[in-house]
């Protein structure tokens, strides 16, 4: 018996270990994650990551009908938006008063159903680096207006407000992609530290059990400069029972984390580290991560593509697909053939061999893409421009992930041949390591997801409008100029 | 006797519901291929084989049994080998009720420069490569024919109602007549799809006449009124379609074309109309704004940033009903406005609620000239639209022209 067997209760929060890990440290398990009044979660599995409080391109009675998501990822910054005009006025979701049907600030503001667990963070994921850096009491923060500070008791209010299932308290982040030299990465510990004193602090002085579960963040920086911060999280706030899990932003602490802090296995682990495919889901997996929130596949149905892949792989994985389902055959060249045995993680639908496909999206699916439509729609639709066209991939591409992680439950719980780490070998070796780029033209930028690092990216979609005799190129629309258009700070 | 309200053909019957007994307002079914559907209706606009965001299972929970597909986006997207080879626009888009296209002819007009209309047909300059291309009546029906879709409309010649080159206009209404009998000709499944004529002649009402009774002689299964909606006074096209309904047989629909406006709509319907289509509700929810009883709210003013009612008081769609019902999302004005412009998901919701505007005014106005009460409805929409009675007149006087006086109190 490992001390990942036992349970994490708390008053709002049930958190079972259905199957942990069989040697000691820390392993892929199986789980229940359940909240007072939501729809629980067998772990592992994934949330979906919101924008602005919606699930990009899915309306909230489409998301009851045909998504699986039990979780949504909610970022403040997408809320407290100041409009130059009124600059003072209180941010309308701290406002919205709750109904029978929506019991928090947060399900009633964004109409998110009831049975879907909320989570809230300061910052989107990925999210935008700030110029500004952020400072002993407070952070920056990327609203559609422009960067803004957001400091430590706003955020605590925010979330005494809105009651979020689970909150991530702030943590000194950079959301850079250089690490931080060991000074920074100090500071950020000892940051992080004292705001996560200030949170429980201010928390256990509001009187009645908190609806809301804290998970803690853990720092993308290695295990000896925050080990004071990690060590009280164990030693004052675990026994209490104020501490219901952890927010992982680099899962290659987890086995530090279970050599150092046995304490803190039980906790529920929610991974914040946006891995970029399925075969990195399987490593954080095998690393003990409970729970993904997993941008990629809002941004894969916006480049128009199916996802593809199963748990555990086709048996007749090493066989070539069939041409139609290949996305790798039309960008291979003659002297990749042995790329071109790998089945191909998603579809791109936007590529012509689609055009009078009756096929589902992947075969064998039965979500509502693949059961009221096909592929030839969905490509008419990426080639329309057409929106209709991303919300189907985003029911699809939903689906598809949800069935991936209840392959890796079911294997996790099956006790002979093959296990779960045999089947995620044959995956690695089964499927292309990365997804395919997706030719199709995305949905128009919206300023508040992208900043331009430096300038001079490229445009990704062609201009809307050219000049009316044809010189093409020197007029565009401007919208299409990627973040450039409501950064006001 | 049953006959007398029944009128039917291959692909289509029509039945006289009911008539208003002060205005020429009626209430009708129209059975089509896939299935039936209530008149007046009003047909929101699916350009490119997909309502703007709603999945088919949504549009149809709106009520919506007929929608609107464009025949020149089709053509150039898909394409018409691709609508063979996939069995056609419903098999294409999911959606199993019906459909109506139009010609194409508008589009070549209002979306391309250099369009050149001769006997032939209309040539144009391809959107793809700018190479000269042709769209003859022979073309446009075999492009209808590959869609599929339960109504078809021939190939017109349009010119804006308000040209003051009357032998223009003229030839316009006869060379829209001749292409009416080579798309007769050239319709290849008049069994499972209706062809339906257009009225043509500008603001001339003389010349509509003539064209009345020049289509009339082709016996479609059902008329459209075109070339409104093209700029012209409110009056005017108030006056043509006066002058068009009074000449055409009770038995067959009646399609006022690119017509959307609420006002416009319950007007129309007062003067005997019976088929409406427009991109403006959804074109306009696009753009932040709710059409409501009241008029359009747009969504996007600072004044609905922290109003947490719904979209409109009392609107049964799926956005706005009560939040103890089925279905209900308890969606606040708060949520659109935060989202307006911003997420997709905005534009789907006001697409929705208006949507369901447009349809359920019909519903109303069918349910009123159903129990005859149909003027008291008009006025009261009018009274809603201008609590101040401040009544646009060219409204007051349509009105007063089949019996209903909007100024009596």
């Amino acid at each position: 018996m490992t001390a990942d067997t036992q349970n994490s209760d708390s008053a709002a929060m049930r958190f079972e270990i259905l199957k942990g890990a069989l040697k000691d440290g820390v392993a892929a398990r199986v789980g229940r994650l359940a909240f007072a009044g939501r729809q629980p979660m067998e772990t592992p599995n994934f949330i979906a990551t919101t924008s602005r409080g919606a699930i990009p391109h899915i309306t909230p009675d489409n998301v009851n009908k045909h998504l699986q998501t039990a979780g949504a990822y909610m970022a403040l910054e997408d809320f407290i938006e100041r409009p130059q005009q009124y600059a003072k006025r209180t941010p309308p979701i701290y406002e919205a008063p709750t109904t029978t049907k929506h019991t928090t600030r947060l399900h009633r503001f964004t109409a998110m159903p009831q049975s879907v667990t909320t989570v809230l963070a300061a910052r989107r994921i990925p999210a935008v680096p700030s110029p500004m850096g952020n400072t002993n009491a407070s952070i920056s923060v990327f609203t559609s207006t422009g960067f803004q500070v957001l400091t430590t008791k706003e955020y605590l209010s925010a979330v005494e407000a809105l009651t979020p299932d689970i909150a991530i308290p702030l943590a000194d982040l950079t959301h850079s992609t250089i690490t931080p030299n060991s000074k920074r990465a100090l500071r950020m510990a000892e940051r992080t530290d004292e705001w996560m004193v200030e949170w429980f602090s201010s928390l256990s002085e509001s009187t009645s059990p908190p609806r809301t579960s804290t998970f803690a963040p853990v720092l993308p920086i290695s295990y000896s400069i925050q080990w004071e911060y990690i060590s009280r999280l164990a030693e004052d706030y675990l026994p209490t029972g104020q501490l219901s899990g952890l927010a992982i932003y680099d899962p290659d602490l987890l086995p530090d984390l279970a050599e150092h802090c046995p304490d803190l296995l039980p906790l529920p682990r929610l991974s914040l580290s946006n891995p970029p495919t399925p075969h990195h889901i399987l490593r954080q997996i095998a690393l003990g991560v409970d729970v993904f929130a997993l941008p990629f596949i809002n941004a894969l149905s916006d480049a128009g593509l199916a996802l593809s892949f199963s748990f555990p792989p086709p048996a007749s994985s090493l066989s070539p697909p069939p041409p139609s389902s290949s996305s790798s055959s039309e960008t291979g060249t003659e002297g990749e053939r042995t790329t071109n045995k790998l089945l191909p993680l998603a579809i791109d639908l936007s590529h012509p061999s689609h055009a009078t496909s009756l096929a589902p999206l992947s075969p064998g699916c039965t979500c509502y893409a693949c059961t009221a439509h096909h592929r030839a729609f969905v490509h008419h639709l990426l080639a329309a421009r057409e929106m209709l066209g991303w919300m189907l991939l985003q029911v699809h591409n939903h689906a598809v992930v949800s069935s991936f992680f209840a392959g890796v439950r079911a294997a996790l719980l099956n006790d002979g041949e093959p296990t779960f780490d045999d089947a995620a070998r044959r995956f690695a070796l089964a499927y292309e390591p990365d997804f395919p780029e997706g030719a199709a033209e995305r949905p128009r930028a919206r300023g508040y997801q992208y900043k331009s690092v430096g300038g001079g990216e490229p445009k990704r979609n062609k201009p809307a409008w050219g000049k009316l005799e044809g010189e093409e190129g020197t007029k565009s629309d401007e919208s299409e100029q990627v973040g450039e258009k409501s950064v006001g700070a | 006797m049953a006959s007398n309200k029944t009128f039917t053909s291959p692909a289509l019957s029509f039945e006289l519901v009911a008539r208003c007994s002060v205005t020429r307002a009626r209430a009708s079914i129209l059975t089509l291929p896939h299935g039936s559907v209530n008149l007046p209706i009003f047909m929101p606009v699916a350009t490119q084989a997909s309502l703007k965001g709603l999945t088919p299972e949504q549009l149809e929970a709106t009520g919506c049994r007929l929608c609107l597909n464009n025949t020149y986006h089709l053509g150039l997207k898909p394409g018409q080998e691709v609508l063979d080879a996939v069995g056609g626009a419903h098999k294409l888009q999911g959606w199993n009720r019906n459909i109506l296209t139009d010609s194409g002819g508008f589009q070549m007009v209002s979306l391309l420069k250099l369009a050149n209309i001769t006997e032939e047909g209309v040539r144009f300059l391809s959107p793809h490569d700018g190479s000269p291309m042709l769209l003859t009546p022979e073309h446009s029906m075999s492009l209808q024919n590959s869609i599929g879709s339960d109504i078809m409309m021939q190939l017109d010649d349009v010119i804006v109602t308000t040209s003051p080159d009357k032998a223009r206009m003229r030839e316009a209404m006869e060379r829209s007549v001749r292409w009416l009998d080579r798309c007769i000709a050239a319709h290849k499944n008049p069994h499972t799809q209706n062809l339906f004529c257009i009225i043509q002649g500008g603001l001339d009402l003389d010349m509509r006449r003539e064209c009345c009774r020049e289509m009339l002689a082709r016996d479609t299964p059902g008329i459209a009124i075109g070339g409104l909606s093209g700029g012209e006074a409110k009056d005017d096209f108030c006056r043509v379609v006066a002058a068009c309904t009074e000449l055409l047989p009770d038995l067959k629909p009646r399609y006022v074309m690119g017509i959307g406006y609420p006002e416009d709509l319950i007007v129309s319907v007062a003067l005997g109309a019976d088929m409406f289509d427009c991109v403006w509700p959804t074109r306009t929810a696009r753009f932040g704004n709710a059409i409501t009883k009241h008029g359009v709210l747009n969504m996007k003013r600072e004044m609905y940033a922290a109003d947490f009612g719904p979209i409109e008081d009392g609107c049964g769609c799926p956005c706005c009903r009560p939040i103890e019902e089925e279905g209900a999302m308890g969606i606040t004005r708060a949520f659109v406005h935060h989202n307006a412009a911003k997420e997709t998901v905005a534009a789907h919701l006001l697409t929705l609620h208006n949507v369901w505007y447009q349809l359920d005014l019909m519903r109303g106005a069918r349910e009123a000239i159903i129990e005859d009460r149909f003027p008291g409805f008009v006025r009261g929409f009018f009274g809603n639209l201008y609590p101040d009675r401040n009544y646009p007149s060219w409204a007051v006087d349509a009105l007063k022209g089949v019996g209903i006086d909007l100024l009596e109190s």
